[in-house]
């Protein structure tokens, strides 16, 4: 059963026979994470790094933004007794056009707002693949936590 | 260049737009017209109206009661928007397909149509620009010319593929590199066949910036600038990725800060799920 996670969405599961999934991430963020003990998964696709853009938005629709999605991430995961220090963590997008250089660059934007988040709240990712041109895909396979990547680049890698 | 006199044979093969969508863009041009005359076009054409009202319905516009005539339409959203309306249904024709050899699925591209004219229409509003109907359909059109390229490139996708890593030039070059042709270049192409304006068939052959003049160009740049932001928010990304190139001048033109440039993701991601129930219901 496929749960799919929307464009400034996210989802949390413990179901043995789900995968979550996100598509098409462009300068976006997904975050997959999965407690192995729990075995509770969950995956964020986030627009934006943040809020303080429009803090209506955010509060209608936190996953829009990393500093409001990010929290609200592992507190859902928490619900379902997942526990940050045992945590697997797949950072996912960030991608950006030709020639954006430090210009507008929401793909390299999103992941400096993420690194610092995680660097205040010591969580570790444990595997990345960001920037570059490519559009990507995310899904979390909650029976055994694999994430699968597929990367318009370098084509579909399992982690 | 057999293969080239095939691709400008295909472009015969697609559905023409209707001719109502001439007929409002000639409207627009006219300083002289009136909302009536609009109207008029609007009310009396009947592949229009059957679908106008099923749209007007939809979740997109959130209206307070059900919508019963066009007149009824008309009144409750106004006449900008059922324009707006008529020209996605006029545009929609060639554009739903799977285009395999861009990666793309079924309704793919229409949802990048659709996403791209409203941004379009909201920078436009912004900036303050006239002829926001003219603009609107060539956000929606602006890629009629992958439909006719998507078997080429998927006939030689691993050339434009490596040249695009190789050389990191963007899709739209590597296009022109390996098959003689963009996409944007047979985007004009079909543009001036349908008889649209010269102003719109230079939109749509730059909406890459081929002829890096266009920056100067206030029309060319917010359809370039929609285009891009569709980009980032990964709608309608296919096997060409994220290989496009960013032209920082056009949003120096438009005045365009980085903020502004969130903010307008922000209220687009704010209404996506909207936008696809209008796009489900046309």
């Amino acid at each position: 059963m496929n749960i799919i996670v929307g464009v400034a969405d996210l989802k949390v599961s413990n179901d043995p026979l789900a995968t979550i999934v996100t598509y098409s991430l462009g300068s976006c963020i997904g975050i997959s994470i999965y407690d192995p003990v729990a075995k509770v998964g969950g995956l964020l696709h986030y627009m934006l790094p943040d809020s303080s853009i429009d803090k209506v938005k955010a509060k209608n629709n936190p996953s829009m933004f990393a500093d409001t999605g990010i929290p609200r991430l592992f507190k859902t995961a928490y619900e379902l007794y997942a526990k940050k220090q045992r945590m697997k963590v797949v950072i996912v997008g960030g991608g950006q056009v030709l020639d954006q250089k430090g210009f507008f660059n929401i793909g390299k934007r999103n992941f400096m707002e993420l690194k610092k988040i995680f660097w205040k709240n010591n969580v570790i990712s444990d595997f990345e693949d960001v920037g570059g041109n490519a559009n990507r895909t995310v899904r979390l396979q909650i029976s055994t936590g694999q994430t699968f990547i597929k990367n318009s680049v370098t084509g579909e890698k399992i982690v | 260049m057999n293969a080239l006199k095939q691709l400008i044979k295909e472009i015969d093969s697609l559905k023409p737009v209707p001719q109502i969508v001439n007929k409002i863009l000639a409207i627009t041009k006219d300083p002289d017209s009136s909302v009536a005359d609009m109207a008029e076009i609007v009310m009396y054409d009947p592949m229009i109206t059957a679908d106008l009202l099923k749209s007007c319905n939809s979740a997109y516009f959130n209206l307070p009661r059900k919508v019963e005539s066009v007149n009824d339409a008309i009144a409750l959203l106004g006449m900008n928007h059922i324009v707006d309306l008529v020209l996605i249904k006029g545009c929609s024709a060639n554009l739903k397909k799977k285009q395999e050899g861009y990666g793309l699925n079924e309704g793919d591209l229409w949802r990048q149509a659709v996403s791209c004219a409203i941004i379009t229409k909201d920078i436009a509003n912004k900036q303050n620009i006239d002829n926001q109907q003219m603009l609107f359909t060539c956000a929606l059109l602006k890629d009629i010319g992958k439909v006719i390229l998507d078997r080429f490139v998927g006939d030689s996708f691993t050339k434009i593929f490596n040249l695009v890593q190789k050389k990191q030039i963007s899709f739209r070059e590597a296009e022109k590199k390996i098959i003689g042709i963009d996409h944007a270049e047979i985007g004009a192409i079909v543009a001036k066949k349908w008889n649209f304006s010269p102003k719109m068939v230079y939109i749509i052959r730059n909406h890459h910036m081929s002829d890096e003049k266009a920056e100067n160009d206030i029309a060319t740049s917010i359809v370039f600038l929609s285009d891009i932001i569709c980009m980032m928010m990964g709608i309608g990304v296919g096997h060409d990725g994220l290989a496009y190139r960013f032209h920082k001048n056009a949003l120096t033109l438009l005045n365009i800060s980085e903020k502004n440039l969130m903010e307008i993701i922000a209220s687009f991601g704010g209404k996506m799920q909207k936008v696809e129930e209008l796009i489900n219901g046309i």
